[in-house]
Protein backbone atom coordinates (compact mmCIF):
# COMPACT_ATOMS: atom_id res chain seq x y z
CA UNK A 1 0.00 0.00 0.00
CA UNK A 2 2.71 2.43 0.89
CA UNK A 3 4.53 1.63 -2.09
CA UNK A 4 1.72 1.86 -4.37
CA UNK A 5 1.25 5.43 -2.86
CA UNK A 6 4.84 6.57 -3.37
CA UNK A 7 5.07 4.99 -6.94
CA UNK A 8 1.30 6.44 -7.62
CA UNK A 9 2.55 10.14 -6.12
CA UNK A 10 5.86 10.28 -7.66
CA UNK A 11 3.88 9.57 -11.14
CA UNK A 12 1.80 12.27 -10.63
CA UNK A 13 4.30 15.22 -9.66
CA UNK A 14 6.21 13.61 -12.85
CA UNK A 15 3.82 14.39 -15.04
CA UNK A 16 2.98 17.22 -13.53
CA UNK A 17 7.18 18.59 -14.11
CA UNK A 18 6.18 17.27 -17.79
CA UNK A 19 3.70 19.50 -18.04
CA UNK A 20 5.09 22.45 -15.97
CA UNK A 21 7.98 22.14 -18.87
CA UNK A 22 6.18 22.15 -21.92
CA UNK A 23 3.55 24.42 -21.02
CA UNK A 24 4.85 26.96 -18.81
CA UNK A 25 8.52 26.95 -19.84
CA UNK A 26 8.26 25.79 -23.33
CA UNK A 27 10.99 23.07 -22.68
CA UNK A 28 11.05 21.03 -26.28
CA UNK A 29 10.38 17.65 -25.37
CA UNK A 30 12.82 16.02 -27.50
CA UNK A 31 15.14 16.96 -24.93
CA UNK A 32 14.02 14.84 -22.75
CA UNK A 33 15.71 11.70 -23.49
CA UNK A 34 18.76 13.21 -23.28
CA UNK A 35 18.35 14.96 -19.95
CA UNK A 36 17.56 11.19 -18.77
CA UNK A 37 20.72 10.51 -20.11
CA UNK A 38 22.66 13.03 -18.09
CA UNK A 39 20.67 12.14 -14.93
CA UNK A 40 21.81 8.56 -15.07
CA UNK A 41 25.47 9.78 -16.02
CA UNK A 42 25.31 11.82 -12.82
CA UNK A 43 24.33 9.03 -10.91
CA UNK A 44 26.44 6.31 -12.11
CA UNK A 45 29.43 9.51 -11.24
CA UNK A 46 28.24 9.48 -7.81
CA UNK A 47 27.80 5.55 -8.11
CA UNK A 48 31.46 5.13 -9.23
CA UNK A 49 32.68 7.86 -6.27
CA UNK A 50 30.91 5.64 -3.70
CA UNK A 51 32.82 2.48 -4.89
CA UNK A 52 35.81 4.21 -4.47
CA UNK A 53 35.48 5.71 -1.37
CA UNK A 54 34.06 2.15 0.26
CA UNK A 55 36.95 0.48 -1.16
CA UNK A 56 39.34 3.18 0.06
CA UNK A 57 38.04 2.74 3.22
CA UNK A 58 38.45 -0.51 3.60
CA UNK A 59 41.40 -1.04 2.72
CA UNK A 60 42.55 1.88 5.69
CA UNK A 61 40.98 0.09 8.38
CA UNK A 62 42.60 -3.71 6.67
CA UNK A 63 45.95 -1.59 7.00
CA UNK A 64 45.33 0.18 10.00
CA UNK A 65 44.61 -3.45 11.62
CA UNK A 66 47.48 -4.97 10.27
CA UNK A 67 50.29 -1.68 11.22
CA UNK A 68 48.58 -0.27 14.24
CA UNK A 69 47.81 -4.15 15.96
CA UNK A 70 44.28 -1.99 17.46
CA UNK A 71 41.08 -3.23 16.63
CA UNK A 72 39.38 -0.76 13.52
CA UNK A 73 36.13 -1.56 13.04
CA UNK A 74 35.30 -2.88 9.16
CA UNK A 75 31.86 -1.83 9.73
CA UNK A 76 32.90 2.08 9.16
CA UNK A 77 31.66 1.30 5.71
CA UNK A 78 28.32 0.14 6.27
CA UNK A 79 26.71 3.93 6.85
CA UNK A 80 24.37 5.91 4.73
CA UNK A 81 26.58 8.87 5.40
CA UNK A 82 28.79 7.70 2.53
CA UNK A 83 26.20 7.92 0.09
CA UNK A 84 25.62 10.83 0.74
CA UNK A 85 28.93 12.49 0.95
CA UNK A 86 29.55 10.44 -2.81
CA UNK A 87 26.46 12.03 -4.27
CA UNK A 88 28.09 15.53 -3.44
CA UNK A 89 31.35 14.31 -4.65
CA UNK A 90 29.81 13.00 -8.04
CA UNK A 91 27.37 15.59 -8.71
CA UNK A 92 30.07 18.36 -8.32
CA UNK A 93 32.24 16.35 -10.77
CA UNK A 94 29.31 16.19 -13.34
CA UNK A 95 28.98 19.93 -13.21
CA UNK A 96 32.78 20.86 -13.44
CA UNK A 97 32.68 18.58 -16.68
CA UNK A 98 29.60 20.03 -18.18
CA UNK A 99 30.80 23.16 -17.55
CA UNK A 100 34.64 22.77 -18.50
CA UNK A 101 32.85 21.24 -21.72
CA UNK A 102 30.26 24.37 -22.47
CA UNK A 103 33.82 26.83 -21.93
CA UNK A 104 35.56 25.08 -24.00
CA UNK A 105 33.28 24.96 -26.81
CA UNK A 106 32.33 28.85 -26.58
CA UNK A 107 36.36 29.65 -27.10
CA UNK B 1 37.97 9.91 -23.31
CA UNK B 2 35.07 12.04 -22.15
CA UNK B 3 32.34 10.50 -24.51
CA UNK B 4 33.62 6.64 -22.94
CA UNK B 5 33.80 8.09 -19.41
CA UNK B 6 29.86 8.83 -19.74
CA UNK B 7 28.84 6.07 -21.56
CA UNK B 8 30.86 4.01 -18.22
CA UNK B 9 28.65 6.29 -16.20
CA UNK B 10 25.24 6.33 -17.67
CA UNK B 11 25.79 2.16 -17.90
CA UNK B 12 26.45 2.06 -13.91
CA UNK B 13 23.15 4.72 -13.07
CA UNK B 14 21.37 3.33 -15.03
CA UNK B 15 21.95 -0.14 -13.18
CA UNK B 16 21.69 2.05 -9.61
CA UNK B 17 19.10 3.23 -10.78
CA UNK B 18 17.07 0.11 -11.97
CA UNK B 19 18.29 -1.38 -8.47
CA UNK B 20 16.74 0.69 -6.83
CA UNK B 21 13.54 0.91 -8.00
CA UNK B 22 13.32 -3.08 -8.24
CA UNK B 23 14.26 -3.48 -4.83
CA UNK B 24 12.14 -0.63 -3.22
CA UNK B 25 9.18 -1.64 -5.14
CA UNK B 26 9.16 -5.35 -5.41
CA UNK B 27 10.10 -8.06 -3.31
CA UNK B 28 13.19 -9.15 -4.69
CA UNK B 29 15.22 -8.40 -1.23
CA UNK B 30 12.72 -10.75 1.02
CA UNK B 31 12.60 -13.24 -1.91
CA UNK B 32 16.70 -13.46 -2.16
CA UNK B 33 16.25 -13.77 1.61
CA UNK B 34 14.48 -16.80 1.85
CA UNK B 35 17.00 -18.29 -0.73
CA UNK B 36 20.22 -18.10 0.69
CA UNK B 37 18.96 -18.14 4.38
CA UNK B 38 20.39 -21.03 6.21
CA UNK B 39 16.99 -23.20 7.66
CA UNK B 40 16.61 -23.04 11.13
CA UNK B 41 17.07 -26.66 13.35
CA UNK B 42 15.69 -25.80 16.41
CA UNK B 43 16.55 -29.41 18.71
CA UNK B 44 17.87 -29.66 21.91
CA UNK B 45 21.34 -28.72 22.57
CA UNK B 46 24.17 -27.70 24.92
CA UNK B 47 23.51 -24.24 25.18
CA UNK B 48 22.03 -21.31 23.11
CA UNK B 49 24.80 -18.68 21.57
CA UNK B 50 23.50 -15.13 20.76
CA UNK B 51 25.88 -13.21 18.53
CA UNK B 52 26.31 -9.46 19.42
CA UNK B 53 24.85 -6.76 16.87
CA UNK B 54 25.33 -3.42 18.51
CA UNK B 55 24.71 -1.39 21.35
CA UNK B 56 24.09 2.41 22.20
CA UNK B 57 26.38 4.09 24.00
CA UNK B 58 24.01 4.82 26.44
CA UNK B 59 23.47 1.23 26.82
CA UNK B 60 20.62 0.71 24.37
CA UNK B 61 20.23 -2.52 22.15
CA UNK B 62 19.62 -2.06 18.89
CA UNK B 63 16.84 -3.56 17.29
CA UNK B 64 18.86 -6.19 15.49
CA UNK B 65 20.15 -7.09 18.83
CA UNK B 66 16.82 -7.35 20.55
CA UNK B 67 15.72 -9.43 18.08
CA UNK B 68 18.53 -12.03 18.38
CA UNK B 69 18.24 -11.46 22.38
CA UNK B 70 14.60 -12.67 22.18
CA UNK B 71 14.77 -15.05 20.41
CA UNK B 72 17.80 -16.84 22.69
CA UNK B 73 15.41 -16.00 25.56
CA UNK B 74 12.07 -17.93 23.56
CA UNK B 75 14.86 -20.67 22.76
CA UNK B 76 15.76 -21.11 26.38
CA UNK B 77 11.91 -20.86 27.54
CA UNK B 78 11.08 -23.79 25.27
CA UNK B 79 14.05 -25.73 27.22
CA UNK B 80 16.27 -26.48 24.39
CA UNK B 81 19.50 -25.92 26.15
CA UNK B 82 20.44 -25.42 29.32
CA UNK B 83 22.77 -22.42 28.89
CA UNK B 84 22.40 -19.47 27.95
CA UNK B 85 25.56 -17.37 26.43
CA UNK B 86 25.14 -13.57 25.35
CA UNK B 87 27.55 -12.35 23.09
CA UNK B 88 28.62 -7.78 22.49
CA UNK B 89 30.53 -5.70 23.37
CA UNK B 90 29.82 -1.99 24.36
CA UNK B 91 30.25 1.60 22.12
CA UNK B 92 32.37 4.32 23.35
CA UNK B 93 33.09 2.97 26.81
CA UNK B 94 29.15 2.50 27.53
CA UNK B 95 27.76 -0.42 28.87
CA UNK B 96 28.22 -3.74 26.89
CA UNK B 97 25.46 -5.09 24.75
CA UNK B 98 26.02 -8.19 26.33
CA UNK B 99 25.53 -6.74 30.32
CA UNK B 100 21.84 -4.94 28.61
CA UNK B 101 20.74 -8.63 27.49
CA UNK B 102 21.65 -10.75 30.08
CA UNK B 103 19.22 -7.54 32.11
CA UNK B 104 16.83 -8.35 29.60
CA UNK B 105 16.95 -12.47 30.10
CA UNK B 106 16.81 -12.33 33.62
CA UNK B 107 13.78 -9.55 33.62
CA UNK B 108 11.84 -12.07 31.08
CA UNK B 109 12.68 -15.06 33.74
CA UNK B 110 16.11 -16.63 32.58
CA UNK B 111 17.87 -17.75 36.14
CA UNK B 112 21.38 -15.63 36.57
CA UNK B 113 23.69 -18.89 36.56
CA UNK B 114 22.24 -20.18 33.38
CA UNK B 115 23.33 -16.63 31.65
CA UNK B 116 27.02 -16.59 30.50
CA UNK B 117 28.48 -13.40 29.15
CA UNK B 118 31.33 -12.34 27.44
CA UNK B 119 31.81 -8.69 26.52
CA UNK B 120 35.07 -8.15 25.37
CA UNK B 121 34.42 -9.42 21.48
CA UNK B 122 34.34 -7.30 18.37
CA UNK B 123 33.79 -9.92 15.69
CA UNK B 124 32.33 -12.81 14.44
CA UNK B 125 35.71 -14.61 14.62
CA UNK B 126 36.18 -13.23 18.10
CA UNK B 127 33.26 -14.43 19.46
CA UNK B 128 33.68 -17.99 17.85
CA UNK B 129 37.18 -18.13 19.50
CA UNK B 130 35.90 -16.36 22.90
CA UNK B 131 32.62 -18.85 23.57
CA UNK B 132 34.96 -21.96 22.77
CA UNK B 133 36.89 -20.78 25.94
CA UNK B 134 33.99 -20.09 27.96
CA UNK B 135 31.85 -23.97 27.01
CA UNK B 136 34.80 -25.84 26.01
CA UNK B 137 35.33 -26.42 30.31
CA UNK B 138 31.44 -26.73 30.80
CA UNK B 139 31.42 -29.95 27.62
CA UNK B 140 29.34 -28.17 25.92
CA UNK B 141 29.50 -29.87 22.01
CA UNK B 142 26.36 -28.78 20.42
CA UNK B 143 25.05 -25.01 20.29
CA UNK B 144 22.34 -23.51 18.77
CA UNK B 145 23.94 -20.27 17.19
CA UNK B 146 21.27 -17.44 16.98
CA UNK B 147 21.96 -14.25 14.32
CA UNK B 148 20.51 -13.32 11.41
CA UNK B 149 20.08 -15.31 8.47
CA UNK B 150 22.30 -13.59 6.30
CA UNK B 151 25.07 -13.77 8.52
CA UNK B 152 24.86 -17.16 9.99
CA UNK B 153 26.42 -18.12 6.32
CA UNK B 154 29.23 -17.34 7.79
CA UNK B 155 28.89 -17.62 11.48
CA UNK B 156 28.22 -21.39 11.08
CA UNK B 157 31.45 -22.68 9.71
CA UNK B 158 33.74 -20.29 12.11
CA UNK B 159 31.97 -22.07 15.47
CA UNK B 160 32.19 -25.60 13.62
CA UNK B 161 35.89 -24.59 13.00
CA UNK B 162 35.71 -23.96 16.35
CA UNK B 163 34.84 -27.31 17.24
CA UNK B 164 31.22 -26.81 17.94
CA UNK B 165 28.26 -29.12 16.32
CA UNK B 166 26.27 -25.90 14.88
CA UNK B 167 22.28 -25.83 14.91
CA UNK B 168 21.03 -22.65 13.31
CA UNK B 169 18.80 -20.82 14.69
CA UNK B 170 17.97 -17.54 12.42
CA UNK B 171 16.54 -14.89 14.41
CA UNK B 172 14.49 -13.64 11.07
CA UNK B 173 10.76 -13.02 11.49
CA UNK B 174 11.07 -13.59 7.60
CA UNK B 175 7.92 -11.35 7.04
CA UNK B 176 8.02 -9.77 3.77
CA UNK B 177 8.60 -6.19 4.45
CA UNK B 178 5.65 -3.67 3.13
CA UNK B 179 7.50 -0.40 2.82
CA UNK B 180 9.90 0.53 -0.06
CA UNK B 181 12.48 2.04 2.87
CA UNK B 182 12.22 -1.59 5.36
CA UNK B 183 13.05 -3.31 1.90
CA UNK B 184 16.15 -1.17 0.71
CA UNK B 185 17.55 -1.95 4.79
CA UNK B 186 17.26 -5.53 3.83
CA UNK B 187 19.23 -5.39 0.56
CA UNK B 188 21.59 -3.56 2.42
CA UNK B 189 21.76 -6.60 5.15
CA UNK B 190 22.28 -8.81 2.42
CA UNK B 191 24.58 -7.11 0.43
CA UNK B 192 26.84 -6.41 3.31
CA UNK B 193 26.69 -9.83 5.11
CA UNK B 194 28.23 -11.19 1.16
CA UNK B 195 30.67 -8.96 1.29
CA UNK B 196 31.37 -10.25 4.79
CA UNK B 197 31.12 -14.03 3.95
CA UNK B 198 33.35 -12.97 0.83
CA UNK B 199 36.46 -10.91 3.10
CA UNK B 200 36.31 -14.46 5.88
CA UNK B 201 36.87 -16.77 2.56
CA UNK B 202 38.94 -14.77 0.69
CA UNK B 203 41.27 -14.52 4.36
CA UNK B 204 40.81 -17.84 4.91
CA UNK B 205 38.70 -18.10 8.18
CA UNK B 206 35.60 -20.29 6.65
Amino acid sequence: MEATFMAALTGLTSIGGYYVGVKLLHLPTVGLGAAIGKMLESVGMVLIFLAVNLVLALMIVLLARGVTGAFVSAYVTDDSVWLGLSAIQGLAFQWWRGIAATSTAGE
Amino acid sequence: MGSRVDRVARLIGLIGVVGFLVTAFTPLAHRLNLATAVPAELVPSDAIVVLGAWVSPSGTLSSESLRRTNHGIALYRRGLAPTLVLLGGSASGGPSEADARAEQARLHGVPAQAILTETRVRTTREEAARVKELLQSKGARTILLVTNAGHLARARPLFERAGFHVYPAPSDSFVEASSPESRLELMRVLVREFFGWLFYRVAGYI
